[in-house]
């Protein structure tokens, strides 16, 4: 429907900006010249304003995030203009006009009791395509009155585009020595973590609870932290030594981290039921494993060995049987691969590895082939969004290490964090609107 | 009064003997008797001392040999022991290299596993004159089931896999499609099944490196179903087949803890 039929035509009016593609001024009758939608086409978008107008930033909010979805084209058209293209009740769109104005879809968000409705017209169909009503919190602003917006917009992109969009997510990472958390789209970053050295946070699957690994007198070992409470505890399987990059399993149940074992660092296993006991997952025979990542389904981890002498990607069953080699070995070859992140559709591992410097790669797992996705700078430590399809990793490119979101089809990027030495990030899974700012506000000195 | 040892005896014996013969000498011989009597008593002190003399050069030498002895036999532990380490360092190195080659085989028999997959599927079918579809390969059969279990259809996977079973069941790759009928069927919830098939893969293909997974998984299973003793045999069995696997140190771990 949207996506079949892309008609573009000639039209300046109004245009202030937007990607509207002009041609075809001098149209013979009964001839159309237009666009024909294909693969790697991204139908247009056009948000109408939201009234009244306070209403407006919901509709910033909503433009931007599907526009940082990648999967379509938001045609950006003045409040004012638009305004005298909205119909009165009753009414339908003049969608002749839309089409020409290069929109696919019409997004439409009006006020109801306790929220706003969302609207999606297909232009092609001249039709409404899916419509909606979502709650709000009243505190505009907060949190989780992001969240729910940032969620109405996931929900939209997915009836444009067939595929929910990533936006009620956010991001764990490591700044200095403490754990932070920031939205997808770079607001409300919050400090979660004060006056220990903690590293490789990392997400439960439920949104609620964390694990990272904290520095104290008895070397690094793995705590949880519950975000809804603030409450943590220390997991009793990691002894004292080395206890790092910790992951949870996508059913929530287990958490695997590395440890120091047997002169070298072994990744472990532990039920999230029992955390006082921990069983050996690699066998690395004095060599160091660690970075852990599960594939979606829960039965496969990737992880980073160098059992053959150089670090390289892996994977096995997460019983630890069924080891293979992923990444290309060469012999005597200096390469380096590390931190894996296989991605939540199952079909693809990011990893950094060496190639004048640290780039981020990505490896189909149907043919192994791989493809460079940066090349610019040092970029480190990927970690999937939900949707599978964009990645937030540390760059150096802006001459300090920062988090950049890099999609990985188009490898169009944007820097998510502005703040220096931002590293080790970890997305979240989509998140359900329980979060409360206050509630995580870093309000729990050791 | 301690008794005389015999050794401290004999000598001055011998001294009192010649003095009574000087003393009778006195009385009854000469005067050259005399000087006789005292050369002979300066040669048998001579003697003495020559005797000594040669015990001590004697007992000297043989510390001497035991020195030279101690030396020998340390010179000879130092370079045991130097040998140890190299034997040991080499014996290392060569696990590291095999370690490698094996990382190195592995790698290289999943890629010829797709390049012959890809060459099977170029293959033109033989001219049947029907309209018979081109029978696939093994390792097309192969391919396909990974592939189907990778997007996590199972029972493609399944049907993919028996397939080869069945048309190709001396194949190489004849091991790792029952393997991997466990694996779609573990997939899938139902343990009783894959535990069928993996215990088909230890008892049909006993040589295969996928019989020491097969049946470590077959214990891990039995142990999360609390059959404890089945899931302690089969560690052991994994143990004692397959002492060098991954899957033998980790059951060792799993026995440990069920003890």
């Amino acid at each position: 429907m949207i996506a079949r039929a892309l008609g573009v035509g000639a039209l300046s009016l109004l245009f202030l900006g937007g990607a509207v593609a002009a041609s075809a001024q001098d149209t013979p009758r009964g001839v159309r010249i237009g666009l024909s939608y294909g693969a790697g086409v991204k139908p247009g978008v056009i948000v109408m304003p939201v009234e009244p107008l306070p209403g407006d930033s919901i509709r910033t909010i909503v433009q931007r995030d599907l526009d940082y979805g990648d999967r379509v084209t938001v045609i950006a058209l003045d409040s004012a203009a638009l305004r005298g293209l909205t119909p009165a009740a009753g009414r339908r769109f003049n969608y002749p006009l839309f089409s020409r104005l290069g929109a696919a879809a019409i997004v439409r968000i009006t006020p109801v009791a306790g929220g706003y409705r969302a609207e999606v017209h297909d232009v092609v169909a001249r039709k409404v395509l899916r419509s909606d009503a979502f709650a709000l919190p009243s505190t505009r602003g907060s949190g989780d009155w992001r969240m729910e917006v940032h969620g109405m917009a996931d929900e939209i992109e997915r009836w444009i585009t067939g595929v929910r969009g990533m936006s009620r997510s956010r991001v764990l990472f490591v700044r200095g020595s403490d754990v932070w958390v920031v939205d997808s789209d770079g607001a409300n970053q919050r400090q979660l973590t004060r006056g220990a050295l903690t590293m490789s946070p990392a997400w439960h699957p439920n949104g609620k609870l964390i694990a990272y690994s904290r520095y104290g007198a008895a070397g690094t070992r793995i705590e949880l932290h519950d975000l809804e409470t603030g409450a943590r505890r220390v997991v009793r399987a990691t002894p004292e030594g080395l206890n790092i990059t910790p992951a949870f399993s996508p059913d929530g149940q287990q958490l695997v981290w590395a440890t120091n074992r047997e002169g070298g660092t072994e990744i472990v296993s532990a039920s999230l039921a029992n955390l006082a006991s921990a069983r050996r997952v690699t066998v690395g025979r004095g060599t160091d494993n660690t970075s852990p990542s599960f594939s979606p389904d829960g039965r496969r981890i990737a992880f980073m060995s160098g059992r053959a002498g150089q670090p390289e990607v892996y994977i096995s069953d997460s019983d630890g049987t069924n080891v293979q080699l992923l990444t290309e070995f060469t012999l005597g070859g200096t390469s380096y691969r590390a931190s894996p992140a296989w991605s939540p559709d199952g079909r693809l591992i990011a990893y950094q590895a060496t190639a004048g410097g640290f780039q981020i790669m990505v490896l189909n797992l149907r043919d192994r082939a791989v493809k460079q996705l940066t090349s610019e700078g040092v970029n480190e430590d990927p970690s999937w969004a939900p949707d599978g399809r964009h990645l937030v990793f540390t760059s150096s490119r802006s001459g300090v290490k920062q988090l950049w979101i890099i999609d990985s089809e188009s490898g169009r990027l944007r820097q998510l964090t502005h703040a220096a030495g931002a590293r080790l990030a970890d997305w979240s899974p989509y998140l359900a609107p329980t979060l409360s700012n206050d509630q995580n506000a870093a309000n729990t000195p050791d | 009064m301690p008794p005389t040892r015999l050794t401290e005896i004999a000598p001055r014996r011998n001294v009192a003997l010649v003095a009574l013969s000087l003393v009778l000498a006195g009385c009854m011989a000469t005067k050259s008797d005399v000087t006789v009597l005292q050369q002979d008593i300066m040669l048998v002190r001579a003697e003495a001392a020559q005797s000594d003399s040669a015990r001590r050069s004697e007992i000297q030498r043989v510390i001497r040999s035991m020195q030279s002895l101690t030396d020998s036999v340390s010179a000879i532990a130092t370079r045991l022991t130097r040998l140890r380490a190299d034997v040991q360092g080499r014996f290392s190195a060569i696990e590291e290299d095999t370690r490698r080659l094996q990382e190195l085989a592995g790698q290289s028999q999943s890629r010829m596993q797709e390049l012959r997959a890809a060459v099977e599927s170029r293959v033109p079918a033989p001219a049947s004159g029907g309209t018979t579809a081109p029978v696939p390969g093994p390792n097309q059969l192969y391919q396909l089931g990974r592939d189907q279990l990778l997007r996590g259809s199972t029972a493609a996977a399944r049907t993919a896999f028996e397939d080869l079973l069945a048309r190709y069941p001396e194949s190489d790759l004849a091991a790792d499609a029952q393997f991997y009928i466990g694996e779609t069927h573990a997939a899938e919830g139902n343990a009783e099944a894959a535990d069928q098939a993996y215990a088909r893969v230890a008892s049909a293909y006993p040589r295969s490196p996928r019989a020491a997974t097969a049946t470590y998984k077959r214990a891990v299973a039995a142990e999360g179903a609390r059959r404890t003793r089945e899931a302690r045999q089969l560690y052991n069995e994994v143990i004692s087949k397959f002492p060098r696997s991954d899957e033998a140190a980790l059951a060792r771990d799993r026995l440990r803890d069920l003890q």
